[in-house]
């Protein structure tokens, strides 16, 4: 699982890629640490590369969302591939982060 | 007006507030702080709250005016002047009432302005209250004064506040000329209009505040074909937990967490303009209808997963799509649905269409 960063742009530019399993979840939310305390609330994340998530997954990305919502951001998840996307359905995410 | 010679009596009472004006700069931070707390406390929301000390050129008018009227500066009782500016006419007696119960009233010196119109003439309107702090409300050592000095509330509409403001404005440009009566005539036609405005504005009030008492009963008391759908009602609705139920069987497939997340949009337009509900019925019978569905859904997308975290609108999301998939109109009603939560026209398609396979194969659907 890799995440890259584009730090001066607005909004922040991440792209995720791999798979987010009960092995690196931590590590996701680790490289996530430093967007939940930014300036720049406003992120959008490149999803097109990520291949599953877990529910530890979701969960980082619930504290992602809600982190920026309390800075008066937005955090809009791009590009999903459909079997990602069914995850967000399926749990009811996609009525919590929006996906574009 | 700085050079004007005044005589020496009220020349007197000009220096007296040289001397004072530093303690009424004081005295006007305190009296607004406990006027807004006094507003605050009781939940009511006013356009503004503020006040100002008499500037020197304004008392030297108003002496000029007065001839001999006042004995000392104490005698004029808006040498600090405040003014409560209010929503709604309704509201000017309610703030009227917590300023009697807040501060000490001078009624001698009060006047309701309003009562002073008679039946067929139009103009000013603001209650003007003559107060002072009680040493029960604030004691300041340094300034005893503070519980001696009187000071004016003025509370007015917004509406009178515009009428008041353009017609002081209008007296001030004309100076010393006298302004012609049908210009007169025009500011008491106006103030008339605004009455009549401020009255409209509060009974609207009145009229929407009795409707949704009306809708919280009778989704109290169950009468939901009653109810018209809208914002309103089903912001009521919601608070009896009408999916609690559901969700918790949702969750119980993998002892999930359930995240509460809104129900409010896309759902409320999903169910006016995709499913066409008027009522809250109408939720009411998906409800009992579709539970069952909406169940053996989500038992088929997450029972072979290890997910265990749901937000609680998958209840509510499953419902919809299982009323959804029974209508003839599945296909582009789903699609509809799908696009209401994002993502690409091709994806929401083929969402659509991948739904409606699975209900087939968990027999939703022939």
């Amino acid at each position: 699982m890799e995440v890259t960063i584009i730090s001066g742009s607005k909004p922040t530019k991440v792209k995720v890629e791999g798979r987010i399993d009960t092995t690196n979840a931590a590590q996701f939310q680790e490289k996530l640490d430093p967007l939940m305390k930014g300036e720049n609330p406003d992120i959008e994340m490149d999803c097109a590369e990520l291949e599953y998530t877990s529910s530890q997954g979701l969960r980082t990305f619930l504290m992602l969302q809600k982190s920026v919502m309390a800075r008066g951001g937005k955090l809009v998840l791009t590009n999903m591939r459909p079997q990602v996307r069914e995850v967000f359905d399926i749990t009811g995410f996609s009525n919590i982060i929006t996906i574009r | 007006m700085s050079d004007t010679v005044l005589d020496l009596h009220n020349q007197m009472i000009l220096d007296e507030y040289d001397e004072k004006h530093d303690f009424f700069l004081k005295f006007r931070e305190v009296v607004l702080r406990l006027l807004q707390e006094c507003v605050e406390k009781n939940g009511i929301t006013v356009i503004t709250c503020d006040g100002r000390v008499k500037t020197r050129d304004s008392l030297i008018g108003k002496l000029i005016r007065k001839g001999y009227k006042y004995q000392s500066l104490s005698d004029i009782t808006d040498i600090l002047g405040t003014r409560v500016v209010t929503f709604y006419t309704d509201e000017i007696d309610k703030i009227s009432a917590l300023i009697e119960q807040t501060f000490d009233i001078d009624w001698n010196e009060s006047v309701d302005k309003r009562k002073a119109q008679s039946f067929n003439t139009f103009g000013y309107m603001s209650l003007h209250t003559i107060c002072r702090i009680p040493a029960s409300l604030y004691q300041d050592p340094e300034y005893p004064e503070m519980n001696e000095v009187r000071f004016e509330i003025q509370i007015r509409t917004a509406l009178q506040h515009v009428w008041a403001t353009l017609e002081h404005d209008i007296g001030y440009k004309a100076g010393s000329v006298a302004v012609p009566t049908e210009y007169l005539r025009g500011l008491s036609r106006l103030s008339g209009l605004l009455e009549l405005a401020d009255e409209q504005f509060s009974q609207m009030r009145i009229n929407v505040n009795n409707y949704r008492r009306k809708i919280q009963n009778l989704v109290t008391n169950g009468n939901f074909s009653e109810v018209p759908l809208n914002r309103d009602s089903y912001e009521s609705y919601l608070k009896m937990d009408p999916f609690e139920k559901l969700i918790h069987r949702i969750a119980s497939i993998n002892q999930a967490e359930i995240y509460q997340d809104s129900l409010q949009n896309p759902f409320l337009e999903i169910m006016l303009e995709v499913l066409g509900f008027t009522t809250l019925e109408d939720i009411q019978l998906m409800k009992e209808n579709y539970s069952n569905d909406a169940y053996r859904l989500a038992l088929f997308q997450l029972g072979s997963t290890d997910i265990d975290i749901i937000a609680s609108s998958i209840a509510l999301k499953n419902l919809c799509i299982a009323a959804i998939l029974n209508k003839e109109t599945r296909k582009a009603d789903l699609y509809h649905f799908y696009m209401c939560f994002g993502g690409t026209e091709e994806s929401c398609m083929a969402r659509a269409q991948r739904t409606i396979e699975q209900a087939k194969r968990i027999n939703i659907i022939k």
